[in-house]
């Protein structure tokens, strides 16, 4: 019966071939929103992990969000150092601005923090890391050069390093500098700060203060993007919608068309059953080679969106997986045409 | 009793909301090794009958016996094993699978039936060769001729060698060269050992057969003259899917044509009165009555022949008589 219905469907190959390409291009739509939703966690947790930090302190009352920390006086780092089992507490300064490249305005997170701490030590595809005042090291999706020059809050930084994937909500670019030009650029040179990186571990938070973990810090940054995130989501769910539709208009036609081989084949000994069988061989068939294709196609896609796009290796996986039920949905339109055939009809 | 014993068999039907009966209370044999023909103009039950021989239609009443299968009553496993090995099927149109070749098309009911495949194809070029298209194997519908297609439908009609092969209208979509090819065929193939059935409307395989079914309407009072009929208010002159060969014009009263719809309920169409005639179109045309007629007060009619019909009425069929049924 399995190769009556490959002989159909190489019989039928151009309908075959359009609706996978429809489908094919609607799962890696699908595939790449994916990606976009899991870019989101993904580039929060390089940034997070880039601190170096195991504990997390802010001011009370501040939510564990990375870019909307309250700033409290940076001589509270103090009462945090000296809190027993800390190895190291450095402040840093963690705020989303506005940067000017030669007029041209782009949206950054700036990270202010000691030279020589471990904030600043960033993986670098070029340059070096921050040696003293003035220098930055930024993210290549600035698209900064190095030796280039960016202007944020009247301060004027030459950028000597060039990072990758250190990123926040969805792909603006951090820029790493000293912790006083970040004062000095956000806060007008005001000693303050947006948290304390600590090393070690922290019993309890100094008074006024309180501590996240980076999982709480990360989930809670991540919480600030859910509306996106969700909005993705459902874009995700409406494009298997579509793709399902695609391949069960692709099985409903062929169906259609052969009303009359079904009532032949049914007059020959053909069982409902295998007719259904056929009819989902071909639909799941579809519906995996245009995952297949999905998968190919968007990786030459990414480029196409600013924000990080990140496929999970689960994704791998869950798309062929989803295809295939995907596919079998689809025939089901089918089913009654299968299981309605009249072999009588096989005379008309 | 024959191989084949068909009694009292009765097919009826739904179309288009109405009841139809294309065979009513029909009676045939035929014994083994005969070419038999069933011969009639369309609509007349052929392709019922023969649905019904294949197993593949069951009637409303009446039996079909082969070989001493009772084939009405059979179902599931019995009915599919009786598909498969004991009746041929060639379809009218062929009715090939266009995605398949000649040779896949003939394996096709081998396929079904759990055949190897080596095995399938084995038979299925044999039998090929047997209807002269071992040169056609691979090609596939769209690139043979009518008679070509023809051949490789009764070559796999053949491939479980069945005992009784229907062919309906064999010669249908052939031209007089591709006919003749095909006939000698279906003579060769109903041997002792093998029966076989062909619909037709197409005599000149009458001439051929070893038995010929005429399965349109048998009229016995065509020679009748005039008579007087006289109806009770309600009594029923004629039924929907009777066959019947007289005219009436109605003299006094009048009567009620109308048609039984699926669901039990009747539509009535007309009220024939005084001076009108009705019931002409299924004695001038050889089909049966396609509504019933029935008195609605107490009638008096004059039954007529068609010939006579076309006396008494030279401008019938202009409609100005409510014709009908």
């Amino acid at each position: 019966m399995f190769g009556i219905t490959i002989s159909d469907l190489l019989y039928r190959r151009r309908q075959f071939i359009i609706a996978i390409f429809g489908a094919g291009l609607v799962f890696a739509m699908t595939f790449l929103l994916t990606g976009l939703t899991n870019g989101f966690s993904v580039e929060i947790d390089q940034t997070v992990t880039g601190f170096h930090a195991d504990v997390w302190v802010v001011e009370a009352g501040t939510a564990p969000r990375l870019s909307s920390l309250n700033p409290f006086n940076v001589s509270q780092v103090a009462a945090v150092a000296s809190t027993p089992g800390v190895t190291s507490a450095t402040p840093v300064i963690v705020i989303p601005e506005t940067a000017d490249r030669s007029g041209t305005p782009s949206d950054v997170v700036l990270i202010g923090a000691p030279v020589g701490s471990g904030p600043l030590q960033q993986p670098l595809t070029s340059g070096s890391p921050v040696a003293g005042p003035g220098q930055a090291v930024v993210d290549q999706r600035l698209g900064a050069t190095l030796g280039s020059q960016v202007t944020i809050g009247g301060q004027a930084f030459r950028v000597v390093g060039i990072t990758s994937n250190r990123t926040m909500l969805g792909g603006i670019p951090n820029m790493y500098v000293t912790l006083g030009d970040a004062q000095a650029a956000a806060f007008q040179g005001v000693p303050i700060i947006s948290a304390v990186v600590v090393t070690g571990t922290l019993g309890a938070a100094p008074s006024g203060l309180v501590a996240y973990t980076n999982q709480q810090m990360e989930a809670g940054t991540l919480d600030q993007v859910s509306t996106a995130v969700s909005s993705i989501n459902n874009s995700r769910l409406f494009m298997w919608v579509i793709a399902a539709v695609i391949v069960a208009s692709l099985v409903y036609v062929t169906a259609l068309e052969r009303t009359k081989d079904f009532a032949v084949l049914k007059a020959l000994g053909a069982s409902s059953g295998r007719l259904f069988l056929g009819l989902a061989f071909q639909a799941v068939l579809v519906a995996l080679i245009a995952a297949v294709l999905a998968i190919v196609v968007a990786q030459f896609m990414t480029g196409l969106f600013s924000q990080p796009v990140v496929f999970p290796t689960s994704a791998y996986v869950t798309l062929p997986l989803s295809a295939l039920v995907v596919g079998l949905v689809a025939s089901l339109i089918a089913l009654r045409r299968a299981v309605g055939a009249d072999p009588a009809k096989a005379f008309g | 009793m024959g191989d084949l014993e068909v009694r009292d068999l009765t097919v009826e039907f739904d179309s288009g909301g109405y009841r139809v009966r294309p065979l009513d209370n029909l009676s045939i044999d035929a014994e083994d090794g005969e070419l038999v023909v069933l011969l009639g103009p369309s609509g007349c039950g052929k392709t019922t009958l023969l649905s019904c021989l294949s197993g593949l239609l069951k009637p409303t009443a009446g039996s079909i016996r082969y070989q001493g299968i009772e084939v009405e009553g059979l179902t599931g496993t019995e009915l599919s094993a009786y598909r498969q090995k004991t009746v041929g099927v060639v379809f009218q149109a062929f009715n090939l699978l266009a995605s398949l070749s000649a040779r896949k098309n003939v394996m096709v009911p081998m396929t079904l039936a759990g055949v190897g495949r080596k095995d399938a194809v084995t038979r299925a070029d044999a039998l090929l060769e047997r209807v002269a298209l071992s040169e056609r194997v691979t090609h596939r519908p769209g690139q043979m001729s009518g008679g070509q297609q023809q051949r490789v439908a009764i070559a796999r009609a053949l491939v479980h060698d069945p005992p009784l092969v229907v062919a309906d209208e064999p010669t249908a979509h052939l031209d007089h060269i591709q006919v003749e090819g095909i006939l000698v065929l279906l003579r060769e193939l109903a041997a002792p050992g093998r029966m076989v059935v062909v619909s037709t409307h197409d005599d000149r395989i009458t001439h051929i057969a070893d038995r010929v079914i005429e399965l349109s309407p048998q009229f016995s009072k065509v020679d009748a003259g005039p008579e007087q009929v006289t109806l009770a208010a309600g009594e029923v002159l004629f039924e929907q899917g009777d066959r019947g060969d007289l005219v009436y014009e109605v003299l006094e009263g009048s009567v009620e044509i109308y048609r039984e719809r699926s669901d039990g309920t009747e539509e009535v169409l007309a009220s024939i009165v005084a001076g009108n005639y009705f019931g002409e179109i299924g004695p001038m045309l050889n089909l049966p009555r396609s509504a019933s007629a029935r008195a609605e007060t107490a009638t008096r009619l004059t039954s007529m022949n068609v010939r006579a019909f076309r006396q008494r009425f030279p401008r019938s069929g202009d409609g100005a008589h409510e014709p009908g049924a």
